[in-house]
């Protein structure tokens, strides 16, 4: 590029930046999408590279994960195996037959399940979806109300108990509290439903969303509906701890912060209504670090998932992915990357874009 | 000021509280109603069973299947040419074929198929269709394959099957029960891809519903989480099944013991014997050997290892574990494996012949051996559990055993996938592993002679041991099943002295069981098969 069309590009830049005409309020936040949703498309390739690299670097052989100790014996078997995974072929080309395969929406077939890995993930990602759906709405809800509450009732003692609520939420593992609270609700006090997604009897609603207390709903199928939701109650609790202890945190030390600034102490002597001033004045400012910390919570969500569905034998993402794992099962663990990454990206995505409809500023930087 | 503000502030923040409460407690309500109608899962109004157990699982083409569970799901879908009876694994019985007749020589095995018996659409079992499913499992190349390995399989008359070998095959009618070897509905099979080669493409089909003639038909499949069988209403044989709906489910150990305790499932097939030790109530814990031989390999390849090599340093290990400490170890039910051949196959050695610890026996071998201070690496599959026995503890044992005779033993856990590398690459020093019975007939266990299968992984090439491999060989054609007894005595016997193997033990399998479930029985092939189950 020519220092003069680079200069050009500058001047017109600087150009459509300067007049603050009518469309001026908008199309900071327009520009501001567009530039973030280019980067996730970028970051969405690189997780491919990543996720074939990890998966590939791996020690081990995914043909002695697969095999019976006898068909290893046999070369045949082992050729015709490979050949028929596209393992027999040099890492680059593997690499970009997967990409080319990813864009038109096929990730390959897993090894363990002989099924196209986007069907093995349209059935376990809704079940996580649905745990950690109803996980952040819990921890949401309650996380910040609890910590308005704290912060409202500073140094009483409910803004104690709350702290230590939110400390033991924070610190005590998920997997323990998951064994725990299966032990304690579904054995011994007997008031939860055992593993899985519905009662062992039942069939699952007609597909719709994948969300089976969703789906049932639609289908009117109500005894389903009561079976799903008391199923998703407990690992959804579980899960919704740690995020609320965080949240509640954030909460408490954000409104803090705001109630004591000047325009809040303002507000207060013209004598607005208390209502008003929380919502209209102190939570909007206070939003912002909070949605952070959601977003942010939201990741550990989908990690704290892969144990929760291991003790309540819960169908979703983190048992395919540590089956996956496990059986070096290749083209599933990239799915899997994939998808969480993936996620990762939208929540990412979403944040920003909060960010930039809450506070002004941000959409111009 | 601050006061006044602060009340109502936290009432209105108060709301959303009580709701997620009130939430809460509707749905623990709603869920609670919801188990007292589904523990009743068992009795009369809904007739469904639920198996808990760990997956190993992979497909439900039988052709195809070669995991635990997946032979679970064969068993009860499809049907064999010939079966055993409970738990007896030492005398095949007919099942699809009502008689059977090996030749004198052992090279041809007549089969004369059952009048009446039917696919679960109403059709009749015939002869063509054995000879396409077994002509599809031994062509198109899948794991169970070499079960048929060289076998011919003919239709010989309308309703004879005559299966030919290259050479004696006395094992065949102890391979035939396998639920790989089931036969398929072939009409359906063939309009669903099926093929008798490796262009196969039916597994997709047999993945979400059966083609056999067994009492359960697949009514759902999932490999990580959960199978649902339906009962057969078409099904032929004497024995309806029972319940009509079998649902297994993929749970973890510790959750199955809840689950089974609470009434949640009737049966659960995964518990170590420390998790069955505390079992109370109105349960039924069955414990029985399995039939997994757990062993170490020590490597005779010089260029792996000097130590493990030198002929003396086996018996050394041999006389220096503590196999009483490893029983205590693995539980109650499991027992000292006295020869690579399991306690209910034919041919096993009798226990008396088991190995004893001898700590002086031991130091005077390694002495004889001229290998001073020797320091050796022990691999083994860390996260690996066979029968709910973990191999770390078992390793940790080992290397405090072998202290005491002055070997010392360095432990190189790692994961499976990585640690088979080394393994079946005969790279291992020392190793720790276990072989299950691909079929319950001693042949399966040539594979530990030199220049086979496993003796390779111990790096023990062919003709290392003449004398042994004569002895092999005579066993794999001896016919009858005395002679055939002697024969595979005589072999471990060998194998015992001279060899690069130690059997440790076969840990125990414990089945446990609602009371109201009956008729269970361990079966080291298919682990349990659903239609006993009453």
């Amino acid at each position: 590029m020519s220092p003069t069309s680079s200069n050009e590009d500058l001047k017109e830049g600087t150009a459509r930046r300067k007049p603050p005409g009518r469309t001026g309020r908008r199309s900071p936040l327009v520009r501001f999408l567009a530039r973030r949703v280019l980067t996730a498309l970028l970051l969405a390739v690189g997780i491919t590279l990543v996720t074939f690299v990890l998966t590939n670097m791996v020690p081990g052989d995914p043909v002695s994960a697969n095999l019976g100790q006898r068909a290893l014996g046999d070369p045949a078997i082992v050729a015709q195996w490979r050949a028929e995974h596209g393992l027999d072929k040099p890492l680059p080309q593997q690499y970009l037959l997967h990409l080319q395969g990813v864009l038109q929406g096929d990730l390959g077939t897993s090894q363990q399940s002989h099924r196209p890995v986007l069907d093995d993930l349209a059935e376990s990602v809704p079940a996580t979806l649905e745990l950690a759906g109803a996980a952040i709405l819990i921890s949401l809800v309650a996380g910040v109300a609890f910590g308005v509450i704290a912060a409202l009732r500073r140094d009483r003692l409910s803004d104690h108990v709350l702290r230590v609520i939110s400390l033991i939420g924070i610190s005590v593992p998920t997997f323990w509290l998951a064994l725990t609270a299966f032990y304690v609700f579904f054995y011994r006090l007997q008031v939860t439903p055992g593993s899985g997604r519905i009662d062992p009897g039942m069939s699952p609603p007609p597909q719709v969303t994948g969300l089976y207390t969703v789906d049932s709903a639609l289908a009117g199928q109500w005894d389903v509906f009561s079976s799903a939701v008391g199923h998703l109650i407990t690992p959804a609790l579980v899960l919704a701890l740690y995020t609320i202890g965080l949240l509640t945190r954030f909460t408490r030390s954000a409104v803090l912060e705001v109630l004591g600034q000047d325009y809040v102490r303002a507000a207060r002597a013209k004598g607005l209504p208390p209502r008003v001033i929380l919502f209209r004045y102190v939570l909007r400012s206070a939003l912002v670090p909070i949605i952070t910390v959601a977003g942010l919570a939201f990741g550990s969500l989908l990690s704290g998932t892969v144990l929760v569905e291991a003790i309540f034998a819960w169908p979703g993402v983190g048992q395919y992915a540590y089956k996956s794992a496990t059986t070096l099962d290749l083209p599933a663990v990239m799915g899997v990357g994939l998808v969480v990454g993936g996620v990762y990206l939208v929540i990412n995505l979403i944040v920003d874009v909060l960010y930039g409809v809450i506070d002004p500023r941000v959409r111009l930087q | 000021m601050a006061t006044r503000s602060r009340r109502p502030g936290a009432k209105a923040a108060l709301l959303p509280v009580l709701l997620t409460g009130a939430l809460a407690l509707a749905a623990c309500s709603s869920g609670g109603s919801s188990t007292t109608s589904q523990s009743g899962g068992g009795t009369a109004a809904a007739k469904t069973l639920v198996i808990d157990t760990s997956f190993d699982l992979k497909t439900a083409d039988p052709g195809r299947t070669y995991e635990p569970t997946g032979l679970i799901i064969g068993k009860a879908a499809y049907e064999t040419l010939l079966t055993f009876e409970g738990s007896d694994v030492t005398k095949p019985v007919p099942a699809l074929a009502e008689s059977f007749e090996l030749s004198d020589d052992g090279k041809e095995l007549t089969l004369k198929l059952r009048q009446g018996a039917t696919f679960a659409d109403g059709s009749p079992v015939t002869a063509d269709d054995v000879v396409f499913s077994l002509n599809r499992v031994r062509d198109m190349k899948g794991t169970p394959s070499f079960l048929l390995d060289g076998v011919e399989v003919a239709k010989t008359g309308a309703d004879t099957i005559t299966l030919t070998s290259k050479s004696a095959n006395p094992a065949l009618p102890y391979i035939l029960p396998n639920p790989a070897l089931g036969i398929l509905n072939s009409k359906v099979a063939k309009e669903h891809g099926a093929t008798t080669d490796a262009g196969d493409k039916a597994e997709q089909y047999l993945n979400s519903a059966s083609a056999g003639s067994g009492p359960y038909t697949i009514e759902s499949f999932n490999v990580s989480t959960q199978v649902v069988l339906k009962a057969n209403a078409k099904y032929w044989g004497p024995d309806k099944p029972v319940y009509d709906k079998v649902v297994l489910r993929n749970v973890e150990a510790a959750t199955q013991k809840l689950n089974i305790s609470r009434g949640d499932s009737q049966v659960a097939l995964n518990l170590s014997g420390d998790q069955v030790a505390g079992i109370t109530g109105d349960l039924t814990v069955k414990k029985t050997a399995s039939a997994n031989v757990i062993f170490l390999l020590a490597n005779q390849n010089p260029a792996v290892s000097k130590v493990t090599s030198n002929p003396k340093f086996a018996e050394a290990v041999r006389k220096g574990v503590d196999y009483a400490g490893l029983l205590e170890l693995a539980g109650e039910g499991s027992v000292q494996a006295p020869g690579v051949i399991p306690s209910m196959l034919l041919g096993a050695l009798p226990p008396e012949q088991a190995a004893k610890r001898d700590i002086e026996g031991a130091k005077a071998a390694l002495k004889e051996s001229g290998v001073a201070d020797p320091t050796v690496k022990l691999e083994y599959p860390s996260e690996l559990t066979v029968n709910g026995l973990s191999f770390q503890p078992l390793a940790e044992r080992v290397q405090a055993n072998l202290k005491e005779v002055g070997i010392t033993v360095e432990l190189a856990p790692a994961p499976i996938t990585t640690a088979l590398d080394n393994y079946r690459n005969g790279k291992e020093e020392l190793g720790l592993w276990y072989w299950g019975p691909d079929y319950p007939d001693p042949s399966d266990y040539l594979s530990f002679l030199p220049g086979k299968l496993v003796g390779l992984r111990a790096g023990w090439k062919a003709g290392a041991d003449k004398e042994l491999e004569a002895a092999g060989e005579k066993a794999a054609t001896t016919i009858g099943d005395e002679a055939r007894k002697q024969a595979y005595v005589d072999v471990q016997t060998k194998l015992n002295a001279s060899g690069p193997f130690v059997p440790l033990i076969q840990p125990s399998q414990n089945i446990v069981t609602a009371k109201s479930v009956t008729g269970l029985e361990f079966h080291p092939v298919w682990t349990v098969d659903v239609a006993d189950l009453k």
